[in-house]
């Protein structure tokens, strides 16, 4: 199994979609999924990095794994559905604690899953999908309602999340760049969200390594010991 | 949830032989090293037994134990826990609180009766800190409250290193150098001892269900979580394995590679670390106890002792090849390679990439069944073997053993589908052909193209003649058999022509425009060929069918001859003289020919001209014959008759004079005459016989094409003297004479024109010609003027010079020296160079150059 140099954990409250995000993204499809037990992780390769994706399960039962998962990630996906409130405060109240263990650098990215549920989503996947008008005409029967959770109230969560781990807000990444609406049915947003934590991680491990003791022993610059004149009569 | 068979539970030790009929002893704990099997009961008895593996040929390996010995140990309490020290030669036994140490063989506890008092359990460290060979490191759960201890434990004394407390009671441990694994009462925790740094790992609840930790490797623990789960966690505390899934109430764990196994009240359960599914289950009543000893699984009822033997990994992963889970397979193989040698492995993983290849193929998966075949490194011949008829006979290919698959060939495959059996052919086709090129057709490029050629054939596909005219190693036997049976004649005519075998490859193409057999590839395949011959080395080919191509066309047939490349006709091989008499039967062809040997390639020799002129002359005639009476306007022939008369002068006049006798071809005959230098006749013939004034002009213009202009003044004056010559009364050559003079007035010497002409001619009449004759006459007396006047002055010139050397004296004394000898001069004779220099006559002689002049000099 190829070593993982960067971690990334998906967090978030059960059915906002966490698994369907990362299976958008890493297979390129949306399959129906069952509720994912425990956790499950994925190997990414990003130029010559590999990163792993944790997705973990949103259930209260396994609430405690969370910060088992959040050591020494490098970036956590802190995600609700942007038609349910209560997912958004759910990250405020219960995920954001499971956080502490992340690395002390950890990027934070705030993601509003099933925006093809709202009214405007409807409007980006027919941009998106290019569905025929009958079709269309069909599913906005389907419980298409207005947005419940809109992007700024990700961006306050984001600044308060800056607070909490009390951060400069010029030392991090702007609200704006890492605060997502996607869909994981349709993909929108869905390679931007992942490629633009990439991007931003790809630094920190260059970082990790130069810090790290160096793994190449350099036989060449090795110093002979000095001779100490000592000789028993001396 | 498809199952795989990786383990078979198979029983160690017989009931009877640990307890016999007493019902209420139970097994307590287990502990194997090596061949030595330990059991501790209820009663407070260790037994010893010596496990013998058995292996069968088909099948698990069966195990017996044969008791060496048993020995209580003096308590009413049972034996709680056995570990094994075997550098020690040490048994540790748990019992009543309390760590004994006894040998491994008598089990006699040691004499010193050293032991560890107040320990509630025990593990034992395998990843060693301290570097002694001769001592373990044993961790305790303390009986005093919330604490743990560290050991050393030597042959026959024990030392406390360390203590450490806990926030919480804890309840299990398990040790990997510095590092506690520990279950607390509601939480899991990594402590290191020597940093004294604890780090939460999860929270549990030990009032649900019993925790569980295991050291499964180097710095990896395997602990069970909430819901179900079974957790892997590094001593850094990070997971870095998917969590398995495992049942609700699983009361022990082991790892045996790449399988997780739980076992719990009912069964034992197998999930794969690599995919995290499950993967086995094998029901068990019953069970307390599972643990694994250096890679043994043994699992353990209160009354018996079983060993679950693994199925090797090759025999698991062909199991899930034969039920098709090719994923699973790959997943497996890729994750034995640490426990199998470099060598091996490669070997082993590539063959079954290559079984996994073919299970795609044979569902059409292409694509996957491609890159499975591209990885493993697949002999193609294996591929190709599936399809009958595919391979060469003369193939020495042999399928590997044990074979990949399991079909015979494509139509038990395909059961006779015939819409997959084309897209298996399809798939063939690409396929070979993206490898053809690569390293993989190494070794056996004929069998790969062979079976190319083969599908083409079948398939009617166009890249068949893409194959054959490019480079490939089709081999000829097998090819030309397949080839004619699918009747692409003109393929295996390019077969033949790509084993250089021409003379068949064009008899083969011959039969096919003659129409002996049928193939349409090519419509335009009488012009192939005769494009095929016209390059083709071969002289005695190109004779044999240089009649049957000429009968076809004699106009195309003859670019066999004409247009054979120039840097071969160079060698001269074919004698132009063979060819024309092989011509004679075809005249189309062979006046086509002396046209390309005469005006293309301008052969200077005179049969071919003569042969070509006589050749056009009876074609004319031919053509008068047949269209008499008809207007006899000049025919192209007769156009081109003219024009290799006019240009050509090579031709036996005389000898074509003879043959248009009488023909009725005057301008012919003027042109002959005017190649005679019989310009009169010519032109009489002209303006007499043709009364084309017209020609008649041109004659004189190109008659003395190239030729001095007093030639071309004499023609022009021969024509204007017969026009005039007929007298006033012949209308028509008066007016031609007029016309001939005003078009041409530079041409003639005006003032013998004048005395020429008649004097009732007007001046108007002749004002063209006289102003061009005036103007030419004036223009030739300046010129000459100016000539005059250059010639004058250039005299002048040198008359002054002359005069300058003759103007001054030179006085000759014997005080001057000759500038060639430095010696005075004797007598009065010398030289004088123009630039004053004086020098002896014999001085001069010697040397005829001016000593400090470039130029010669003049003597004075």
């Amino acid at each position: 199994m190829r070593k993982p140099d960067s971690k990334i954990v998906l967090l978030g409250d059960m059915n906002v979609g966490k698994t369907s995000l990362l299976q958008r993204y890493m297979e390129r499809r949306f399959p129906d999924t069952v509720s994912t037990v425990g956790g499950a992780f994925y190997l990414k390769q990003w130029r010559s990095y590999n990163i792993s994706i944790w997705d973990t399960a949103g259930r209260e039962q396994f609430h405690g794994l969370g910060s088992m998962y959040c050591r020494g990630a490098a970036a956590i996906i802190l995600t609700y559905d942007v038609n349910h409130r209560q997912s958004l405060v759910e990250l405020e109240d219960r995920f954001l604690g499971l956080t502490d263990t992340a690395s002390k650098d950890c990027l934070f990215a705030i993601v509003g899953n099933k925006v093809d549920l709202t009214e405007e989503g409807a409007l980006v996947g027919q941009e998106k999908e290019e569905c025929s008008p009958n079709m269309e005409a069909e599913d906005c029967v389907s419980p298409r309602a207005p947005k419940q959770v809109h992007l700024e109230d990700a961006v306050a969560l984001y600044k308060k999340i800056l607070k909490y781990k009390m951060l400069d807000e010029q030392d991090v990444p702007a609200a704006e760049q890492m605060c997502f609406e996607t869909s994981a049915k349709t993909g929108y947003n869905v390679d931007l969200l992942f490629e633009t934590l990439f991007d931003l991680v790809v630094p920190m491990i260059l970082q990790q390594r130069a810090e790290r003791p160096s793994h190449t022993v350099d036989i060449s610059s090795h110093k002979p010991p000095k001779r100490t004149r000592s000789g028993c009569c001396a | 949830m498809m199952s795989i068979k990786a383990f078979t539970l198979v029983s160690a030790v017989e009931r009877e032989l640990l307890m016999g009929d007493k019902e209420r002893v139970n097994i307590e704990c287990v502990e194997c090293c090596g061949r030595d099997l330990y059991v501790g009961t209820n009663d407070c008895f260790v037994y010893h037994f010596l496990l013998e593996e058995r292996p069968v040929p088909a099948g698990p390996a069966t195990f017996t134990a044969t008791k060496q010995l048993q020995r209580h140990l003096g308590f009413k309490k049972p034996v709680n826990e056995l570990r094994a020290a075997s550098a020690l030669n040490r048994l540790l036994v748990l019992c009543d609180n309390s760590i004994s140490l006894v040998n491994m063989l008598n089990l006699e506890p040691v004499p010193s009766g050293a032991r560890i008092k107040g320990a509630a359990t025990f593990a034992l460290n395998e990843n060693p800190v301290s570097g002694d060979p001769f001592c373990v490191e044993v961790c305790i759960i303390s009986v005093k409250r919330r604490t743990i201890q560290m050991f050393l434990v030597y042959e026959d004394r024990v030392q406390i290193v360390k203590e450490v407390s806990t926030a919480e009671q804890p309840l299990a441990v398990a040790v990997d150098g510095h590092f506690l694994c520990l279950a607390l009462t509601t939480q899991y925790i990594i402590h290191n001892y020597s940093t004294g740094v604890s780090q939460d790992l999860f929270p549990y609840c030990s009032e649900e269900r019993p925790p569980i930790v295991k050291r499964i490797g180097r710095q990896e623990f395997l602990l069970a979580g909430p819901g179900g789960l079974g957790m892997f966690a590094t001593v850094a505390g990070i997971s870095q394995r998917a969590p398995v899934h495992w049942s609700e109430n699983v009361i022990g764990a082991a790892v045996s590679f790449p399988y997780v196994i739980a076992l719990d009240d009912e069964f034992i359960t197998v999930h794969s670390m690599l995919d995290q599914q499950q993967k086995q289950t094998l029901p068990f009543k019953e069970g307390h106890i599972l643990q694994d000893f250096e890679g043994r699984v043994i699992v353990a009822t209160s009354k018996g002792v079983y060993i679950l033997v693994p199925l090797p990994l090759e025999k698991q992963i062909q199991d899930l090849l034969a039920s098709r889970r090719v994923e699973e397979a790959l997943v497996l193989a890729k994750g034995a390679r640490r426990n199998i040698p470099k060598e091996k492995f490669q070997v082993m993983y590539r063959r079954i990439l290559q079984q996994a290849g073919f299970i795609q193929f044979a569902q059409l998966q292409f694509l996957e069944a491609k890159e499975l075949f591209r990885s493993g490194q697949l002999d193609v011949r294996e591929l190709i073997s599936l399809y009958p008829f595919l391979l060469p006979t003369s193939s020495s290919f042999t399928r590997s053993h044990p074979p990949l698959h399991e079909y015979a060939d494509l139509n038990q495959l395909t059961q006779g589908d015939q819409e997959k059996m084309a897209k298996c052919k399809c798939f063939l086709m690409s396929y070979l052909n993206e490898v053809r090129s690569t390293e993989v057709a190494n070794g056996y490029k004929e069998d790969i193209d062979t079976a190319l050629l083969k599908l083409y054939a079948e398939a009617d596909h166009d890249s068949l003649l893409d194959l054959l005219v490019t480079e490939n190693f089709c081999l000829l036997t097998d090819s030309a058999a397949w080839l004619e049976k699918h009747k692409k004649y003109f393929a295996l005519g390019l077969l033949y022509h790509y084993n250089n075998q021409d003379a068949a490859a064009v008899q083969l193409w011959v039969n096919i425009v003659n129409g002996d057999v049928q193939d349409s590839t090519r419509s335009d395949l009488y012009e192939y060929i005769v494009d095929f011959l016209t390059y083709c080395l071969d002289e005695e080919l190109v004779w044999a069918y240089a009649d049957w191509v000429l009968q076809k066309s004699e106009e195309v047939g003859v670019q066999v001859f004409t247009k054979r490349p120039l840097d071969e006709q160079q060698k001269n091989s074919f004698n132009p003289d063979d060819i024309i008499n092989c011509l004679k039967k075809y005249p189309k062809a062979l006046v086509k020919y002396l046209e390309h040997l005469v005006i293309d390639k301008r052969l200077q020799k005179e049969e071919y001209h003569t042969h070509l002129a006589v050749l056009y002359l009876e074609e004319v005639l031919q053509q008068r014959a047949s269209a008499s009476g008809k207007g006899a306007e000049a025919t192209e022939t007769q156009a081109k008759l003219r024009r290799l008369l006019q240009k050509s002068d090579l031709y036996r006049v005389h000898f074509l004079l003879e043959r248009l006798q009488g023909a009725g071809l005057p301008m012919e005959s003027a042109i002959l005459h005017g190649k005679l230098g019989e310009h009169e006749k010519a032109l009489h013939i002209l303006v007499h016989e043709l009364q084309d004034f017209a020609a008649a002009e041109d004659y004189c213009l190109w008659c003395s094409e190239g030729r001095d202009p007093p030639h071309r003044q004499h023609l022009f004056h021969t024509l204007l003297a017969i026009y005039l010559r007929a007298g006033p009364a012949a209308h028509e050559l008066a007016v031609a004479a007029v016309d001939l003079l005003n078009r041409h007035a530079t041409e003639f010497d005006a003032a013998q024109v004048l005395q020429m002409l008649p004097d009732t001619w007007s001046v108007q009449l002749l004002c063209p010609f006289l102003m061009g004759a005036m103007r030419d006459s004036i223009h030739a007396r300046r010129t000459m003027q100016v000539a005059l006047g250059l010639a004058r002055s250039e005299n002048l010139i040198y008359t002054y010079d002359k005069m300058k050397l003759k103007g001054s004296s030179i006085r000759l004394s014997d005080k001057k020296l000759c500038q060639i000898c430095q010696n005075p001069f004797c007598e009065p004779v010398f030289v004088r160079y123009p630039n004053g220099g004086l020098v002896h006559t014999h001085c001069a002689v010697s040397r005829h150059t001016n000593p400090s002049s470039s130029s010669p000099g003049t003597r004075t």
